[in-house]
């Protein structure tokens, strides 16, 4: 039930925020449309309702978008234009073990990855990450995930695992 | 190598050139104010159709009978489409492969805002830029998305298939049809929009009959432009064995 509830709220945000509205019109609409939608849909974006009865995960999240917005990104942006400027580059693909469990734990440690300049996720299989780098220091898996991923790993794992 | 940058400069510097050289010496006039017949619909668009969006007002009442025409038209092209697909092949299913965990997590997240945004679009179509195609087509995007993530056997599993989709699309011009064509019954002229159809519902504005073309058109543009992509998606063997999948 919670996970129809959590969906509705989602789609119904999205709509009302997409629209730039809160006429009686869009209301309406937007329930209809949110009601449709998480009846159809719910099924296959939950799998696990007890975690959303957990929120201190949606603090977590918080904290963490915050945080990857400013802090991390910044860090990275630093990072790559030295690079760019001092052309000290050593570019490849490394592999990158993962421990996160759930497939949005997994997605978001890979998102992060990807949308910090210098490091793109290539490929996945068999819980390992290929990891296209900018600066290759290190081809060992457990070195490169600390420098990679493991801090993402680790807000992924409490956010979602 | 360096063919191919000299290439790239002289194609930048002429473009720019011929561009610049254009701009000073043909001295093309810039446009200042309104047309006359602009000038009329701004001013007379929300009178005469009850919808202040002068553009679905003038697709949806305007020229109404046009529309509906044009879209008769590109329903008799995708009939005649898929007529060319053998539409009535033995069904097969295949396990379902797709792309990796990742992608089709964030498809399912992805698809879901698409649906949200397209039927906002659809159901302001009325008061706002949008309307029934562009929502529609929104929707198709969705698809579009799923089928090369999950696999089209994934839409198949769950029972969207061409046969269901070009019925829904029937029935969504069906229902265009019986919009334009109810006026008629009380003896106004096909196409009527405000002399039949109220502009107003409890004091919310919904354009009489634009909002329920837009939302007709919207499933029939989707449900087409589906059912062409899962056609699309048919590998060439399946014909070649005489087997079909969609």
């Amino acid at each position: 039930m919670l996970k129809y509830l959590v969906v509705w709220l989602m789609v119904f945000t999205i709509y009302i925020v997409f629209t730039g509205s809160i006429a009686p019109l869009t209301l309406i609409t937007g329930l209809i449309v949110s009601i449709v939608l998480s009846i159809t849909t719910a099924k296959y974006l939950v799998e696990d309702e007890e975690k959303l009865k957990q929120p201190i995960r949606l603090l977590y999240l918080v904290y963490y978008f915050l945080k990857y917005i400013t802090v991390i990104e910044l860090r990275a942006h630093m990072d790559v234009v030295k690079r760019i400027i001092t052309m000290d580059i050593k570019p490849g693909i490394v592999r990158v073990p993962v421990a996160s469990v759930s497939r949005y734990a997994r997605l978001l440690v890979m998102s992060s990855i990807t949308n910090t300049p210098g490091t793109v996720v290539v490929d996945e299989k068999n819980d390992y990450f290929y990891v296209n780098w900018i600066y290759v220091s290190t081809t060992d898996p457990l070195k490169a995930r600390e420098s990679i991923s493991l801090e993402f790993e680790r807000f992924a794992s409490r956010i979602f695992d | 190598m360096n063919t191919r940058i000299l290439v790239l400069i002289l194609l930048v510097v002429s473009a720019l050139s011929v561009s610049i050289a254009a701009s000073l010496l043909l001295d093309i006039p810039v446009p200042r104010g309104l047309k006359e017949l602009a000038v009329y619909y701004v001013s007379n668009t929300i009178r005469d159709t009850g919808s202040p969006e002068a553009v679905a007002a003038i697709v949806w009442d305007y020229r109404g009978l046009d529309t509906i025409y044009e879209t008769l038209v590109l329903y008799l092209a995708i009939v005649g489409g898929l007529a060319i697909f053998r539409v009535t092949l033995k069904t097969i299913t295949k396990t379902p492969i797709g792309l990796t965990l990742f992608s089709k997590t964030s498809t399912k997240i992805i698809s879901l805002l698409i649906a949200t945004i397209s039927a906002a679009i659809t159901f302001h179509g009325h008061l706002t830029p949008g309307g029934g195609f562009p929502g529609g087509s929104a929707l198709a995007v969705a698809a579009m998305l799923i089928i090369p993530v999950f696999s089209m056997y994934a839409l198949l599993e769950k029972g969207v298939t061409s046969t269901k989709l070009v019925a829904l699309r029937g029935f969504a011009l069906t229902a265009i049809g019986l919009v334009a064509l109810l006026p008629v019954v009380r003896g106004l002229e096909i196409v009527t929009n405000q002399k039949f159809y109220p502009t107003q519902i409890l004091g919310i504005p919904v354009g009489g009959s634009i909002s329920l073309y837009n939302i007709f058109e919207s499933i029939a543009v989707a449900s087409g432009f589906i059912a062409i992509a899962l056609y699309l998606s048919i590998p060439e063997e399946a014909y070649k064995t005489g087997e079909s999948s969609a």
